[in-house]
């Protein structure tokens, strides 16, 4: 394996090529949703399809660069793991946060038939990096909440569509999926568990979609904090 | 009274009591799809779970048993009984099985012929009752006859479809004791029933 490259901060380039082959990947679900090839008469027709073929190359092509750039050469992450407590304590914290995110969501969001909506590594890490002095002295719980509402903020959820959220139909998407993640970084589990309890933790954050939902909306921290205080050992 | 269907080994290993890992929902889910899983083998029937409704009724349960948690150590032993009712109650409100096809090697006369979803859900609440109780107490609970008996089965059925409280009610009943048909679902009114009893 390669050699991540010598770069001072790889983590908004990744975020640049994850952009890219997000909008490579929506872009020709819509170019392909909206041609109207079965209707034209025939040579029309067989021109339309030579090009969306070439389209298509092209954009498996660039699809495919950036996925290998992401993940090869700058280094990635995709394998969630540690739980809040851990990963505020580590040096470069902040780094370590948005990886965990990144990957923890990028599960939830496959769990919740949501592959497609992009992640922005550089806005949890953004959002670590807001948290007050005295917001980082809380309990996990309040830790947790003060992080879910910044992530939100800084919108590290992005593109997500109507059908991206039918399984949380009524409500954000974003908003139950960085809930489910911050529940299950302060869920008691060993590394074996870490899957499993990912899993259970986006059912819980569907289970609780209204309330979670509500404390979101309003900006409510200490109902989060409660929520996951309730919810967070029952993992 | 007698000992119950043998599903105890369908339930996951963990490290954790029994009492701990049931109110973990990864844990719960493991449990609850094994045992389904195990029940189907054994009357020939293919269950699907609905794992969304089923962490629905998780909550539910969690926080019902939480809000009517006893503070006196004394009453633990019976809360543990009174938990399962709760826990069939949530699962008899909300049925997360379906089955694919009804069973082919159960008795056409038998609850699991009856009503496989209920069957499949009473005999999960019943095992990790037991289970729970064997390792918190020592103790091996034991079911009724009433068990066997399809009357008490059909009669489950109908009123739990009106009224979900009435499975707490029928789980007491197949351990082997006299429910309080009025407020099954209220510990207290089960307390002070006993109380007035004695």
């Amino acid at each position: 394996m390669p050699n991540p490259l010598p770069l001072p901060d790889a983590m908004p380039l990744r975020d640049a090529l994850r952009g890219l082959r997000h909008a490579v990947r929506r872009g020709g679900e819509t170019f392909l949703d909206a041609m109207p090839v079965g209707s034209l008469p025939r040579p029309a027709a067989e021109l339309a399809e030579a090009v969306l073929r070439e389209v298509g190359e092209i954009a498996k092509g660039v699809n495919g660069v950036a996925s290998g750039l992401a993940k090869l050469a700058l280094g990635s992450s995709d394998k969630p793991s540690g739980s809040l407590h851990d990963l505020t304590r580590r040096q470069n914290a902040e780094d370590g946060f948005a990886q965990c995110i990144y990957a923890a969501l990028r599960a939830v969001l496959r769990k919740l038939n949501a592959p497609s909506a992009f992640i922005s590594e550089t806005a949890a890490r953004s959002a670590y990096l807001a948290l007050l002095p005295q917001q980082r002295l809380g309990s996990e719980a309040s830790i947790a909440a003060a992080l879910s509402l910044a992530l939100v903020d800084a919108k590290v959820l992005r593109g997500a569509t109507a059908e991206d959220a039918a399984r949380v139909a009524g409500h954000s998407l974003e908003d139950i999926a960085v809930f489910a993640v911050m529940l299950w970084l302060q869920s008691n589990r060993s590394g074996a568990e870490d899957e499993p309890a990912l899993d259970a933790a986006t059912d819980l954050a569907v289970a609780l979609a209204s309330e979670a939902g509500t404390a979101f909306r309003t900006r409510d921290a200490p109902r989060l904090e409660t929520l996951y205080a309730e919810f967070a050992p029952h993992v | 009274m007698s000992d119950l269907p043998p599903f105890t080994g369908s339930l996951p290993p963990t490290n954790e009591p029994l009492r701990i890992a049931v109110r973990r929902l990864r844990w719960f889910r493991a449990a609850f799809d094994a045992h389904v899983a195990a029940v189907g083998d054994r009357i020939g029937c293919t269950y699907t779970v609905d794992e969304a409704k089923l962490a629905g009724i998780f909550v539910r349960w969690l926080r019902s048993v939480e809000r009517q948690k006893p503070s006196n150590a004394k009453d633990r032993h019976d809360y543990f009984e009174f938990a399962a009712g709760l826990m069939l109650r949530e699962l008899t409100a909300d049925m997360p099985l379906a089955v694919k096809s009804p069973p082919s090697k159960a008795d056409p006369g038998s609850a699991a012929a009856f009503w496989p979803e209920g069957y499949a859900c009473t005999i999960f609440c019943l095992t990790v009752h037991s289970a729970a109780l064997q390792q918190e107490f020592k103790d091996k609970p034991q079911v009724s006859p009433a068990i066997n008996d399809l009357r008490h089965w059909w009669s489950f059925k109908e009123n739990a479809q009106m009224d979900a409280s009435f499975s707490v009610g029928f789980l007491q009943l197949i351990l082997g004791h006299q429910p309080n048909w009025v407020m099954p679902d209220v510990f207290r009114a089960r307390l002070s029933e006993e109380l007035s009893d004695s």
